[in-house]
C-alpha cells in the first residue's frame, strides 16, 4: 500500500471552446457584477452536466481518470491525437489545474514537456545548461556535479561557449534533451520527447530513459505515440480515448486493444446488390476482404503476420480468358507488387479469388489495394482501385533499435557470417 | 482542539493537487527552495540583456545620462525652471534615479506573463519565482545608478557646493523599499491583467508616462499652484520624491502623513498584488 507514489481520483478538466473568456474587460465585470452581486442567471456560466448555452462550447479534455503508480513504475500512456493525454501530463506536472478530483503523491516530480525549455538562444551552451537545469528543477551544487556528463552526453563540447544561436538544430536538440536526461527526480514525466534528433541520438535517450526506470528505481510516465518504444519501455499502460481511460494494464494487452480497434476499420467491403456493387458492364465486384492469420494471441496485423485477400466479383460474359491482378501500394502511391493469376477460361456467373501474402514480408507501414480484371491478358476489364487499406504494425523482440526500419519490405533472408580462418 | 478524522492513507503524501487555489498559498520554504533559479534567472536575463553590444551594462548608466542632460536642457534652459541653489544636473538625476527604479520595477514585472507564457505552460515552478528574479535584477541595476548618482553627489560636496549629512543620507534606504514595493506590487497586479486582456500592456506604457509628469521629478512640491495641490497629493510617489531629495539636498516639502500613505499603499498594493497574482497564476496557463 505505501509503495504507491502518485494516486490520481477522479481527474477532469473542462475547456471552453473558441474565444475564451469573453474577451473585455467591460463584459467581464459586467458579469461578475451580476452574478455576485445581484445573482442573476449568467448566460455564459458552465452549467453541470455540460449543458450548453449561448455560443460558448465547452469540452470535456478529460473526465474521470483515475489511476494509481507504484514506486518505479513504468507507465505508458498512448491515444489519438486529443485524446487528453498532454492534458492530463499537464496536469500531473502542475502546469494546469483540474477542474474536478484530486491527486496526491510524494516525491520530486520533473516533467519533460519539450526539449529546450528555457533556452536563452543569446547565451552559451554552457550558460544555457544551467539555465534550462535550473528550470527543469535542479540544484546548482547538481548540475555542477554533473557538467562534464552532460557536455559529454550531448556530444557538442567544441561548441559549449558558443551562442546556441549558431547551434545547428541537432546539437541544439542534444544540449537540451543532455540537460534532461540528467535529471534525477523521484517521478519524471516524459511527452513525446523521443521525435526529435537522428536515429543514433534517439537510441541514446532511449537507452538513459530505460536506465532510469529499471536501474535507478525511478517512477516514469510516458507519453509517446512509438508504441515499440512504449511497450519496450513501460510494462503497463493506459489507453486513452476521448478523455477518459478506455483501457488499463500491461502494455502488451493495452497496445493490442488501441491497435485492433485502430486497423479492423477497412478489412472488408461487401455489396448485396447488383446496383451498388462497383464496376462495369463487364464486371461487378460484390466483396473484398483481408482475412489476417494472426500470431499467437495478437489481433493486430503486425510484420509476422500472414494476410489472406478474399474477394467474389459476378461475371457477365461467357467463355471468356480472365485474370485478376493484385497490386499493393504503399501510402505514398509506390507499388510494391503486382502478381495475378494465369488467364482461365470462364463462365458467366459468380468467381472467388484468394491471394496470400505471406508473413514476414511486408515492412512495416501503411498500405492499400487495388484490383486489376483483364481479358486476355492484355485488355483491362475494370480496375477496382484502393479497395482495401491496412496498417502493418512493427513487431521486435530482444533488439535494442527502436528506430525505423527502412525498406518497404522486410523480408528474413538470411545473412550468414562467419569468422575466417 | 478541533477533531479532526485522519485518514492513515492520507497521512503520507508529499503533495496534493486540486482544483482550487488559495488567494494566500505563499510557501516560504518552496520559495527558498528555487533561490537557485531566481538568480539563475536574473544572470541569464541580465546577459542576454548586453550580449552582442557594443557598450554592455554600460548602458545602464549611459540612459540616465542623456535623460538628465537632455531634462537640463528643457526644462532648466529652456523652460527656466530653478533649482535653487542646487546644480541642475543633480536635482534632475536624484529624480530620475529614483523613477527608473519605480518604473523599471513596474514594467518589468507586469510582463511576468507575456513574456513567459511558453516556460509556464511547459515546466512548472512557482510564478511568483519570476518576479522575484525580475525585480532583483532591477534592484542591481538600480544600484549600478545609484553609484553615478553617489558619484555625482560627492563630487559636489568635495566642491564645496553641497552639505553632506549621514543622518538624512540613510532616508533613502526606507524611500527605495517603499518606491520599489509599489512598483512591485503594481507590476504584479498588471502583469495578470495584461496576460487576460491584451490591450492593456499598450495602456501601462501611456500611464507610465503620464504617471512620470504628475511626480515631483524635475520640479518640487512646493512650486505646484494651490489649488493643483491635491493632484500631486493623491499621488502616493510624490512624498517619496521629496524625501529622497530631501535625503541628499536637505530641501523639500516633508510631510509625515504623506509618507505614512505611501508606506500604507505600498503594504496594500504588495499584499493584494501577490494574492492576486497566486490566485490566478493558475488559470492564467489555461488561457495564454
Amino acid at each position: 500500500m505505501s509503495d504507491i507514489v502518485i494516486k490520481a481520483e477522479n481527474i477532469s478538466k473542462l475547456y471552453k471552446l473558441g474565444t475564451i473568456g469573453s474577451g473585455s474587460l467591460r463584459r467581464d465585470m459586467q458579469l461578475w457584477w451580476e452574478d455576485k452581486i445581484l445573482n442573476k442567471e449568467n448566460p455564459n456560466k458552465y452549467i453541470t452536466g455540460g449543458k450548453k448555452i449561448d455560443n460558448n462550447e465547452i469540452i470535456w479534455a478529460l473526465k474521470n481518470i483515475d489511476f494509481e503508480i507504484k514506486q518505479g513504475e513504468a507507465l505508458g500512456i498512448i491515444g489519438h491525437n486529443g485524446a487528453g493525454k498532454s492534458t492530463l501530463l499537464k496536469i500531473l506536472s502542475r502546469i494546469v489545474k483540474p477542474t474536478e478530483g484530486v491527486i496526491r503523491g510524494r516525491g520530486r516530480v520533473s516533467s519533460l514537456l519539450e526539449v529546450g525549455t528555457g533556452f536563452h538562444a543569446e547565451l552559451t551552451g554552457r550558460e544555457n545548461i544551467f539555465v534550462s537545469g535550473h528550470i527543469l528543477g535542479m540544484k546548482k551544487a547538481e548540475i555542477l556535479k554533473k557538467f562534464d556528463e552532460i557536455v559529454d552526453f550531448s556530444g557538442v563540447e567544441a561548441f559549449i561557449d558558443t551562442p546556441v544561436k549558431r547551434y545547428s538544430s541537432g546539437m541544439y536538440v542534444r544540449l537540451a534533451f543532455a540537460v534532461a536526461a540528467h535529471l534525477e527526480p523521484d517521478i519524471l514525466i516524459i511527452d513525446e520527447v523521443l521525435a526529435v534528433g537522428d536515429a543514433d541520438f534517439q537510441k541514446k535517450c532511449l537507452g538513459k530513459m530505460n536506465d532510469a526506470s529499471t536501474k535507478s528505481g525511478r517512477t516514469v510516465i510516458f507519453v509517446s505515440h512509438n508504441l515499440q518504444a512504449v511497450s519496450n519501455l513501460c510494462p503497463k499502460a493506459i489507453w486513452l480515448d476521448k478523455g477518459s481511460v478506455r483501457s488499463r494494464g500491461t502494455s502488451k494487452t493495452v497496445i493490442n486493444d488501441y491497435l485492433s480497434t485502430l486497423q479492423k476499420k477497412s478489412w472488408k467491403k461487401e455489396f448485396t446488390d447488383l446496383k451498388n456493387a462497383p464496376g462495369n458492364d463487364f464486371i461487378k465486384v460484390f466483396s473484398v476482404e483481408l482475412k489476417p492469420q494472426f500470431v499467437e494471441s495478437s489481433s493486430i496485423i503486425d510484420i509476422r503476420t500472414p494476410l489472406t485477400i478474399k474477394f467474389r466479383f459476378y461475371n457477365t460474359s461467357d467463355n471468356i480468358l480472365l485474370a485478376a491482378g493484385i497490386h499493393l501500394f504503399t501510402l505514398s502511391g509506390e507499388c510494391i507488387f503486382d502478381v495475378s493469376n494465369d488467364s482461365l477460361l470462364f463462365e458467366k456467373g459468380f468467381i472467388d479469388g484468394e491471394c496470400n501474402i505471406p508473413g514476414n514480408f511486408l515492412n512495416n507501414g501503411s498500405y492499400y489495394i487495388s484490383i486489376i480484371f483483364v481479358e486476355d491478358s492484355s485488355k483491362q476489364l475494370y480496375y477496382y482501385e484502393e479497395c482495401l487499406s491496412f496498417d502493418v504494425e512493427d513487431y521486435r523482440e530482444n533488439m535494442n533499435w527502436y528506430g525505423d526500419w527502412m525498406g518497404y519490405v522486410r523480408p528474413k533472408f538470411p545473412v550468414i557470417l562467419k569468422q575466417s580462418k | 482542539m478541533n477533531k479532526k478524522v485522519i485518514n492513515p492513507e492520507t497521512l503520507n503524501w508529499e503533495w496534493e493537487i486540486r482544483p482550487e487555489t488559495s488567494w494566500w498559498n505563499i510557501n516560504l520554504k518552496e520559495l527558498y527552495a528555487y533561490k537557485d533559479l531566481i538568480l539563475q534567472l536574473a544572470r541569464k536575463e541580465f546577459l542576454g540583456l548586453y550580449q552582442q553590444t557594443l557598450l554592455g551594462p554600460f548602458w545602464a548608466l549611459l540612459q540616465p545620462l542623456l535623460t538628465v542632460l537632455i531634462y537640463v536642457l528643457v526644462f532648466n534652459n529652456v523652460i527656466g525652471i530653478s533649482t535653487g541653489n542646487v546644480p541642475p544636473f543633480l536635482f534632475n538625476l536624484i529624480g530620475i534615479t529614483l523613477w527608473n527604479l519605480f518604473s523599471e520595477v513596474f514594467l518589468q514585472t507586469s510582463k511576468t506573463f507575456s513574456l513567459n507564457a511558453e516556460i509556464f505552460s511547459k515546466v512548472y515552478f512557482p510564478r511568483v519565482v519570476v518576479a522575484i528574479s525580475t525585480l532583483w535584477l532591477q534592484l542591481l541595476l538600480f544600484a549600478v545608478q545609484l553609484i553615478l548618482l553617489f558619484a555625482t553627489y560627492l563630487f559636489l560636496v568635495l566642491q564645496g557646493n553641497l552639505n553632506f549629512n549621514i543622518a538624512n543620507i540613510l532616508l533613502i534606504f526606507p524611500i527605495i523599499i517603499i518606491t520599489t514595493g509599489i512598483g512591485f506590487g503594481g507590476g504584479l497586479i498588471f502583469s495578470v491583467l495584461t496576460a487576460k486582456y491584451r490591450d492593456l500592456s499598450a495602456l501601462i506604457n501611456l500611464l507610465i508616462r503620464l504617471l512620470m509628469f504628475v511626480c515631483p521629478i524635475f520640479y518640487t512640491m512646493s512650486m505646484v499652484p494651490e489649488n493643483m495641490q491635491w493632484f500631486v497629493i493623491i499621488n502616493p510617489l510624490s512624498s517619496l520624491f521629496e524625501y529622497f531629495r530631501y535625503a541628499f539636498l536637505g530641501t523639500g516639502t516633508l510631510n509625515i502623513f504623506l509618507l505614512s500613505y505611501s508606506t500604507i499603499f505600498m503594504i496594500t498594493i504588495v499584499a493584494f498584488g501577490i494574492m492576486l497574482f497566486n490566485k490566478m497564476s493558475d488559470k492564467l496557463i489555461d488561457i495564454l
